[in-house]
Formats: structure tokens, sequence, C-alpha cells
């Protein structure tokens, strides 16, 4: 019966993130129309752009078509893997069947799924796009890991419900500073997480025209673009597991309610950084995560020694 | 040194070789020499007397003296002149010395004789086809005499197609255009990258030629010219519209009523103005930045609202003829007109303020697209280019038309040399823009708006007009001909300049930063080459293939 709860709860997150994760990015582009002093489309615009996408004509264009949509689909469904496992604002569900290496895991093969996107496109941008990306993902995926170990650590763990319940500042010492310093990194890299300007150096429309995304249209380009959507609301869970989850457990409504009010508080930071800035070019980008990497194996090394 | 002194410097130098020397009203002047003594005669301009290369002109002249004519246009900036160095070419195998081993900036003007005139130039560095479509037959020359404004030659061939160079070892082509989204107009840019950085490229330009030169040669006339002239550009049609009028009226000596010459200054510097607004904008977009691309046009709007109720257009005004500009600024406009501009300038000290803070944008644009003092010479680089690099030049002061020499303002200068500069150059000069209109607003003196022309335009005169557009000099050149129509009208807007200054700006550079290093000229290409009609009735679409319109409108 417990079983039957946790999996019903995996389940709900799916649907819920589903259902939300095009709302955000609505207020995001309402609040960015704001800033820039337009009026922007209506919230509910991202559904009514998936809803023609998906109803498209499937249209084969790129080198290898096989792999293009199995990149799409594996791209949206890894997503929602990852969904079914995180703690989202009601209990912990199956967080506790599983661990922070399935969790990098899948959070790498997402991306990976763009990467083959790009290169089955075979098209000499979506080629420049993702040895873009490739780029960033090698500072960007072992940060996110060193985050997550020094939660482990911490907690004595690597359990997913371990580590996401704010047990990173649990750390022997009298200070936890390496959790700090941890923290202020990923909130500096967490523009490149959400894929947005200063930091959306793969995709870069006025550059290279989207990228590894160039050659897709249809339904192909709403899977991407879903499981985009999907990735900025897991990686806004995943910090708010790791570091400011206080009340997501709460009751029901209170939890619940006061974990999505915590994940609009970061889309409105991602969405007032992205409208500030310009875009990085990506030798400047590859060097600002090179310090990010170094700073945090250096919190990494004084987690290891308990402070 | 004034006109006189240089032509006594040249006959010292070359004697007998100077055949004819001509000095005109508004300190310009015409030297025809000998064929044999051109490249000498171009390499003491150029390089002694250090005068700035503006285009080379080919004039099909056989019906009159059997022979073709080459024109070099100079400008002497610091003497405030231009000067047009001529010779006369054999009509039947016309060849002429190339300058483009002493003056590199000549390289374009003179294929583009070469193309459509068929003068060749004998030594040119880089001789391949310029401005011709890829299919055109080699021997036929559309802008000779002889050659009909509105025929296809035979043998035109669909699907030659152009051969680019080889890649230099290692590098991939990354095709750059016709189409892309930042930039606006057709044109093909072959980079060759090498990993993420730019080692060179190819261009490949005119896929929209439009003939409009040979148009104006051959069917237009006087007054009709400048409506066609406005078209050539999409943004700053009023300077080529002011710049041809100019151009005949110094040929023959129309003097435009001065309230006509204020509001051409005025128009003018309403058209830098949301030319510049628009520019900063774009160059924030490219680099991501869309919040200010946003306000950038936000602010940019009133301008255009405010020329519209001058002009009844936003943007092509339509506004001179010979002699004269063909609306009034009332009592009305005028109050108005100082409300917008003195909104405009609060707003975009906000956004001076705001982009001089953003170390962001300076990270993006620093030390990116460099063009230093040696690339202006060289490729003389024009406008705002050329005075982020450094080099004060300002066709306004250096060469004043209109009401120029009657306001006050600066020439904005930068000595960055890079992308960081042009928008730090482009920012400011909004600011002077609005100066110079404001002055123009109160000096404006009442009167007729336009010369009354009793006379017919005297034949075989020359006329030469520089126009300080937003992106640099347009120049001019008019051959006053038969028939109420100039018998040569060659236009040189900035960007065909600038444009060849692009490949060494970009050479070894982050792929990232090409789109940027193009757009810091504010590259202006020309458009339509496709027509497509709607039905309204049924709402269908049919878009015409090149060749459809052909029979569509070559039907005779």
């Amino acid at each position: 019966m417990e079983m039957m709860i946790k999996i019903l709860s995996a389940l709900t997150n799916v649907v819920i993130v589903l259902a939300v994760a095009p709302l955000i990015e609505g207020i995001m582009r309402k609040i960015t129309a704001r800033i820039q002093s337009r009026q922007g489309p209506p919230i509910l615009q991202p559904y009514y752009d998936l809803m023609k996408l998906l109803i498209k004509e499937d249209i084969e264009s790129g080198e290898s078509p096989s792999m293009q949509r199995f990149s799409a689909i594996m791209a949206f469904a890894s997503a929602l893997t990852v969904v079914a496992l995180l703690p989202l604002g009601f209990g912990y569900g199956l967080s506790s069947h599983t661990d922070i290496i399935l969790t990098i895991y899948l959070l790498t093969f997402c991306g990976v799924c763009t990467l083959i996107a790009g290169l089955a496109a075979g098209s000499t941008y979506s080629l420049v796009g993702i040895s873009r990306e490739m780029m960033l993902m090698i500072p960007l995926e072992p940060i996110l890991a060193v985050a997550l170990i020094i939660a482990a650590t911490n907690s004595g763990s690597f359990k997913l419900d371990a580590v996401l319940n704010g047990s990173i500042y649990n750390s022997p010492g009298i200070f936890p500073i390496s959790s700090i310093i941890i923290l202020v990194i990923i909130l500096a890299s967490f523009q490149a997480y959400a894929q947005r300007v200063p930091f959306d150096i793969s995709e870069a429309e006025t550059e290279i025209m989207d990228g590894p995304l160039v050659e897709y249209s249809g339904p192909k380009l709403a899977l991407f673009k879903y499981s985009r959507m999907i990735r900025l609301v897991i990686y806004c869970a995943l910090f708010i597991g790791l570091f400011v989850p206080w009340g997501s457990n709460l009751m029901f409504p209170f939890g619940f309610l006061i974990f999505w009010f915590k994940v609009l508080l970061l889309v409105l930071l991602v969405t007032v950084v992205a409208a500030t800035h310009a875009r990085y070019r990506i030798d400047q980008a590859i060097n600002y995560f090179a310090i990010m990497l170094l700073v945090s194996f250096f919190a990494l090394a004084l987690a290891s020694i308990g402070l | 040194m004034n006109e006189g002194e240089i032509i006594k410097y040249l006959r010292n130098r070359f004697g007998n070789k100077i055949r004819r020397t001509d000095i005109c009203r508004d300190r310009r002047f015409y030297i025809n020499v000998d064929s044999d003594c051109l490249k000498d005669v171009c390499k003491v301009i150029f390089r002694d007397l250090d005068a700035r290369f503006i285009t080379s002109i080919g004039v099909d002249e056989r019906q009159y003296n059997g022979g073709f004519l080459v024109a070099h246009n100079f400008a002497f900036d610091s003497w405030k002149l231009l000067c047009s160095l001529q010779t006369n070419v054999d009509g039947d195998s016309p060849s002429v010395q190339s300058i483009t081993d002493i003056v590199p900036a000549s390289n374009w003007a003179e294929r583009e004789f070469r193309d459509l005139l068929g003068i060749e130039p004998v030594g040119h560095i880089y001789p391949k086809r310029l401005v011709l479509p890829d299919g055109w037959p080699d021997g036929v020359y559309p802008l000779r005499k002889d050659f009909p404004y509105d025929s296809v030659p035979e043998g035109f061939d669909e699907n030659r197609s152009f051969k680019f160079d080889d890649a230099p070892p290692g590098c991939v082509v990354v095709p750059f255009g016709p189409f892309h989204p930042t930039l606006d107009e057709p044109a093909h840019f072959r980079l060759y990258v090498e990993g993420e950085m730019v080692r060179g490229c190819e261009y490949r330009g005119f896929m929209a030629h439009r003939g409009i030169e040979k148009l104006g040669e051959s069917v237009l006339t006087y007054n009709e010219i400048p409506m066609a002239a406005e078209r050539i550009c999409g943004i700053c049609g009023c300077v080529h519209n002011v710049a041809y009028a100019q151009a005949v009226e110094n040929a023959v000596g129309i003097m435009p009523p001065p309230r006509s010459e204020y509001i051409r200054t005025v128009m003018l510097e309403l058209e830098r103005l949301h030319s510049h607004l628009l520019w900063v904008g774009l160059a924030c977009h490219i680099s991501g930045f869309d919040t200010l691309f946003m306000h950038c046009f936000r602010i940019r709007e009133p301008v255009m609202w405010i020329a519209e109720k001058i002009s009844g257009n936003r943007k092509t005004y339509a506004l001179c003829l010979i002699g004269g500009v063909r609306w009034d600024i009332t009592e009305e406009l005028n109050q108005e007109l100082r409300e917008v501009i003195g909104k405009l300038e609060t707003s975009w000290r906000e956004v001076v303020k705001a982009v001089e803070k953003d170390s962001n944008l300076q990270k993006r644009t620093r030390g990116v697209g460099i063009a230093d003092k040696k690339l202006v010479k060289e490729s003389a680089l024009l406008g705002p280019v050329a005075r982020a690099a450094g080099v004060p030049i300002d066709s306004r002061r250096d060469h004043p038309y209109a009401a120029y020499n009657r306001v006050e303002f600066d020439v904005v200068v930068s000595d960055f040399c890079d992308v960081w500069g042009r928008l730090i150059v482009r920012m400011y000069e909004v600011f002077e823009s609005i100066k110079i209109i404001r002055q123009c607003l109160q000096k404006i003196e009442p009167g007729s708006i336009q010369a009354i022309i009793t006379d017919e335009i005297p034949v075989g005169r020359f006329g030469m007009s520089s126009v300080e557009a937003p992106r640099g000099e347009c120049h001019h050149f008019v051959i006053t001909g038969e028939n109420n129509r100039p018998r040569r009208w060659r236009v040189r807007a900035p960007t065909y300049q600038n444009l060849q200054g692009v490949p060494t700006m970009i050479k070894d550079q982050q792929l990232a930063d090409m789109t940027l290093a193009l757009a810091s000229i504010d590259p202006c290409f020309s458009c339509t080459d496709r027509l497509e009609t709607v039905d309204i009735k049924t709402g269908k679409v049919r878009v015409y293939s090149a060749k459809e319109l052909e029979t569509l409108f070559l039907w005779r």
C-alpha cells in the first residue's frame, strides 16, 4: 500500500509538471515583456505554441531522421523520469528509492540527447551549437555533482530523500562553510542550468540560429521545447531541495503551495537576470565556469575535512 | 593646400600628362590625365597628398567621343576638397591601369566597371566577378549605352554557379547568409572557420542588384530620380535623395533657397536619429540584450511619427526635387518637433547611462571587429567605423552642404577601434543630431522652399555631392545629359566601402563575434529579388520564381 502511494505520488509529480511547466514559461515571457515595456503574449501562450507544434506535420529534415526522433523522445522521457523521482511539495515520493548518482546520470543523459539531436541533424549551425553545448556541460555537470556530493557527505547517505532535505548544512564543523560556498556557486551558475541569457550560448539565435535545434520543427521541436521547460522546473526543485527545503514538507496544501512559491521566486530571479544581461561568448563563459569549478572543488575539499 | 596649389603640384610632377583641369564651385575640381600615368597620379594623390579614396566610375561616352571615361574620385578632407581624377579610354578594347595595388579600397569599384561596362582594369589584384549574377554571359555589359535597360541577354545560364575560392587547409566552411536572422538583407559570407575562430571569408553580394543607375540613365527624368534614389536604401533613403539633388545642383549651379536647405538638414538629422537608435537596438539584440533593444525601439517610434507628420511617410520622405524640397515645416510642426526631440534627449540619456555602466555588454564588444587607422586608410572606411578608429572625418563638416555650415556641432571621435567604440560614437552622435535640429528649427528662415528653374539643364556638366549618411559618407556623381535625364549617375553608398573592410575585421576572431562585427558597420544591402502576390479575395498566395517574373515583365 505504501509503495502504491509512492508510485501514485510520482505519477502525480509527472502530471503536475507537465501541466505547470508551460505556465512557468508563460509567466517568464510576460515578466520579460513587462521589463521591456511591451504588452507581451498571453500567459497561456506556451500551451498554444506546444499544441500547435504537436499537431503539425512531422517533417523529416536532417541526416538521420530515426536518430532525431529517438533523441527528441529520449530528451523528453529522461526529463520526465527525473521529475518522477524528485520531491515536489508533497512528501518524498520515490526519492527514498533512488540516489543522486541516478539523478545526475539522467540529467546528463537529457543533455546528451540534445547533442545527439544536433549531431543527427548534421547542419553546420547545429554542429557549432553542440560543440558549445558540450563545452558548457564539461564544467556544469561537475559543479552540480559537487553540490550533491557535499550534501551526501553531510547527510551520510546517497539517497535522494536524505540529500534533498537541507542536510547540506549539517556539517560536523561549527559553521557549514563549504555549503555556503557551493550555494553561492550554484546561484551564480543558475542561468546556465536554466539555459537563459547570458548563458544560452549553445542556442544563440542571433549567432547560430538555435544551434542544435535549427533543423527541428513540429512535434519533435515541441518535445525539445517541453523538455527544456521541464528541465527548468527540475533545476529549481533540485536547488530548493538542496538549499531551501524548509516548509515543503508541511501538510498537503501548505507544503505544496510553499514549494511552488519558491519555484516562482527562482523563476523571477532567472527572468530578471536574463532580461538585464547580454549573452557571453563561449570562451568568456568557459573561463567563468572554470573558476566556479575550481572554487567548488575547494568547497568539496573543505567538506571532506568536515568544514 | 587649395585646388590651384594641388593642380600646380601635380603639373610640376607630371607636366603635359595632365591634360585638362577644371576648378568648379563648392570646392570641387576635375583633373583629366593621360591614361598611362593614371596610376602614378593616383599614387601621388593617395599616398603623398594623403587623400581619401571615394570611388571609381566608368562612363560609356562612345556616342560622343568614341571612348570610355574612367574617373577615380578622391576627397581631401582636411582641405575640404573633392577631386575627380579622370582619364579617357579607348572605345574598342577598353582597358585601364588598375590602381588596386596602390589604393586597395578601389577593389570593388574597379570590378564594378569591369562587370558593367567591360573596361578591363589591367593588373587588378582580385579580378573576380562582383556585381553581375552567376548566370550572366561573358562579354555582355549592361551599363553600356547600347544595352537596352529592359532586356535579358542571350545565353543567360540559370544553372551556372559561382566559383568560390578554396578554403584554407584545416578550415571548415560555415555559410553565413544569404538568409540569416541577423542579416536583414541577402548577402552571402563563406566563413572559413577553425574551431570557433574565423580564419577568413569570401563575400558574394549584389544578389538584389536592381540596376537603379541604369534606370536613372535611360528611363527616369531629373525630378523622378530623387524618388527612385530614395528607394536605394531601406533606412537612409533621404540621404540618397538629397545627395542626388545636390549633385545635379552642383553640376549646373542651381542654388536652393535657404529655407529648403534648413529643411533638408532637419530631415537628414531625423533620419540619422532613427537610424542610430535602430542600430544601438540591433547591436544589443545581437549580443542577446533584448531589453535594451525593445527600449531603443520604443524611444525611436516618436521620431518616425513626427517624420510621418512632416512628409506623410515614416521613412520614405520623398523630400527633394532639383533646387528645393517638397514639404515645409510649419510653425506648428516646428513646435511639435522640438517637444519630440526634447523627450528623446531625456530618455536617450538614460539609455546611454545604462549602456556605459554595463560591463557585460562591454565584455562582448571590446576588442571585437578591430578596424584601426591603417585599415581605415587602405579600405577607405567611412562614418562611425572611421570615427571610432580616431579618424575625424565627417562630410557634414569637411564638405558642408545644406545648412551644415550654419550650425554648430562636434564630430564624435573615439579611439577604441572596436565595436564598443562604434557604439559610443553612434550613441553620442544622437545628441549632436538633436543639437543640429534644435539650431535649425531656431534659425530657419522664412521664404520659398523651391528655386524657380526656367532654363533647361545644360548638357555634359559634372557634379559631385557627398552627404554624411548615418553609416558614413554617401557619394553621388552626376554627368548631365540629354532628354531631361543625366547621362551618368553613379551612387556610392557608405556600406560599399565599409563592407570591404569586414573580412579583415572578422579575421582571427570568434565565430560568435562575427555577427556583431558585421553589424557594427551597420550594413545596408538591398532587397527585393522575388515578388509575392496575394489574392485578397481568396487569400491565395502565389510566389513567382525568377523565370516566371521575367516572362511576366519582359513580355515584349
